[in-house]
């Protein structure tokens, strides 16, 4: 029987980003997993924006998504760290504090929803490790990457907190280089690996800082000999490859870096071609890193 | 002790996070934390610049923390300056001195449920959708979110900023 996932696509992705929404929904359906659009999905809240600034309104617009998808009596699938961070830290308050859930149904009732608890929030990489499994995804590519040095940015808000979180070690995160193995391609060894992408500095106050780190970060996956680096979350991507193309018209190195979200990759191993994987809406391109994929 | 002295507020401050008291300023946070690249330097860390500035809830600084969690998770004496930042930009929130950016994406939320505006280019937006073969998108059910913010308390006080 296909699993099926209520798909939380959060605003990023099917706003900015359609062709990783279109991506996802098209592994998933190849790997067996059917992702389902629920129409009454809100924002999650963003968390860094809304949820620092008033929790009670953050956790009870997290808890009316969560009820909205146990009421279809689905867990859900994020392609979102930020979204994957609220989801998650909603459901781990209010499963720890029956005081708390009451307040948050209470503010929530004249919605017609009641938070329950039942469903699950899984990224997809974990959807991708525990549901389908590294067995599964070997036999999935037929195209290895092999030639390919990648550098994994697994970004900052699906490691931490880690007591809430659970996904990896926020000093030394391993999943995504393995996943990358998976395809075939060599993980490159940088420095600065589990810094932030600076999506935060740019939007909230220091346009200069955040250049200044997509230059420090790049610069090292570059000396890592880096084809191109990785990411999973719609912010990261933007960062790297919008804020990667600004940059490289202010005094910084062209490092020509191409982003890839993790799921574009496991397309292009699995045998779809650059425009299946909607690699035309990219700002970042390099002749050759697509010769590596061509002769792939 | 970190926090400035000259800081009305740091009575209370410290009886919330009793933990700032045995920050050594060893500036291991410093290695880790982003927020270093918007021209903060070893002598003057980030961290140290949100504790000792008089007013910090008033210190623009504040909103570049992108709550990675990297600060409490590498500090040697458990000090956590992230819930220390958080309780100052909820301080600040309160008060109105949040900056534009976060209040514009705050009422976008719960005036559209997006965090940003997509109403004015829905149509180029749709265009793109449908080219890579999605359904196009419409409104969310802002409604609800609009009798949450009311129970909390939230539409009412985004309104009487719109006032000011």
């Amino acid at each position: 029987m296909t699993k099926k996932y209520a798909f939380f696509r959060g605003c990023f992705v099917p706003v900015r980003l359609p062709h990783i929404e279109a991506v996802a929904q098209k592994v998933f359906s190849d790997m067996g997993i059917s992702l389902v659009n629920l129409d009454d999905f809100t924002c999650c809240p963003e968390p860094v924006g809304v949820g620092i600034n008033d929790k009670m309104t953050w956790l009870s617009i997290a808890a009316r998504n969560l009820a909205v998808a146990e009421e279809n009596g689905l867990d859900i699938i994020t392609v979102c760290n930020g979204c994957t961070y609220t989801l998650r830290h909603a459901s781990h308050a209010l499963n720890s504090n029956k005081q708390l859930r009451d307040k948050v149904n209470g503010i929530i009732s004249d919605t017609g929803h009641a938070y329950k608890g039942n469903a699950k929030v899984s990224h997809f990489l974990e959807v991708l490790m525990n549901d389908i499994g590294t067995r599964k995804m070997k036999s999935a590519v037929k195209y290895p990457l092999s030639k390919l040095t990648i550098a994994t940015h697994t970004g900052c808000h699906i490691l931490s907190p880690k007591e809430i979180m659970e996904f990896d070690n926020p000093f030394d995160p391993t999943t995504l280089d393995e996943l990358v193995m998976i395809l075939g391609a060599t993980p490159a060894d940088y420095d600065k690996k589990t810094l932030c992408c600076g999506w935060a500095l740019m939007t909230y106050g220091s346009r200069e800082g955040a250049y200044a780190l997509l230059k420090d970060k790049l610069g090292n996956m570059k000396l890592a000999q880096a084809d191109c680096l990785t990411v999973v979350c719609p912010q990261c991507f933007y960062q790297f490859d919008m804020g990667q193309w600004i940059a490289s018209r202010k005094d910084i190195p062209q490092y020509n870096l191409p982003v890839l979200f993790y799921l574009q990759l496991l397309g292009l191993a699995m045998g779809y071609n650059l425009q299946e994987i909607g690699y035309d809406s990219h700002k970042v391109k390099n002749p050759e890193f697509e010769n590596k994929i061509k002769m792939r | 002790m970190p926090i400035s002295l000259e800081y009305k507020a740091k009575n209370e401050l410290l009886q919330k996070f009793p933990k700032i008291e045995t920050c050594l300023k060893c500036n291991t946070c410093a290695l880790v934390c982003p927020v270093q690249y918007a021209g903060f330097s070893p002598t003057n860390t980030y961290v140290n610049n949100i504790f000792s500035t008089q007013e910090p809830e008033k210190n623009p600084n504040i909103w570049l923390c992108a709550s990675c969690h990297k600060c409490e998770e590498i500090c040697p004496y458990e000090v956590k300056p992230l819930e220390v930042i958080e309780a100052l930009k909820d301080e600040a929130f309160e008060k109105g001195y949040a900056p534009e950016a976060i209040r514009e994406e705050i009422n976008q939320v719960l005036t559209t449920g997006y965090a940003f505006p997509i109403f004015q280019s829905l149509h180029f937006i749709n265009r793109e959708r449908e080219r890579r073969g999605l359904k196009p998108l419409g409104e969310r059910k802002v409604g609800e979110i609009k009798k949450i913010a009311g129970k909390t308390g939230l539409e009412n006080k985004m309104a009487g900023w719109k006032k000011k």
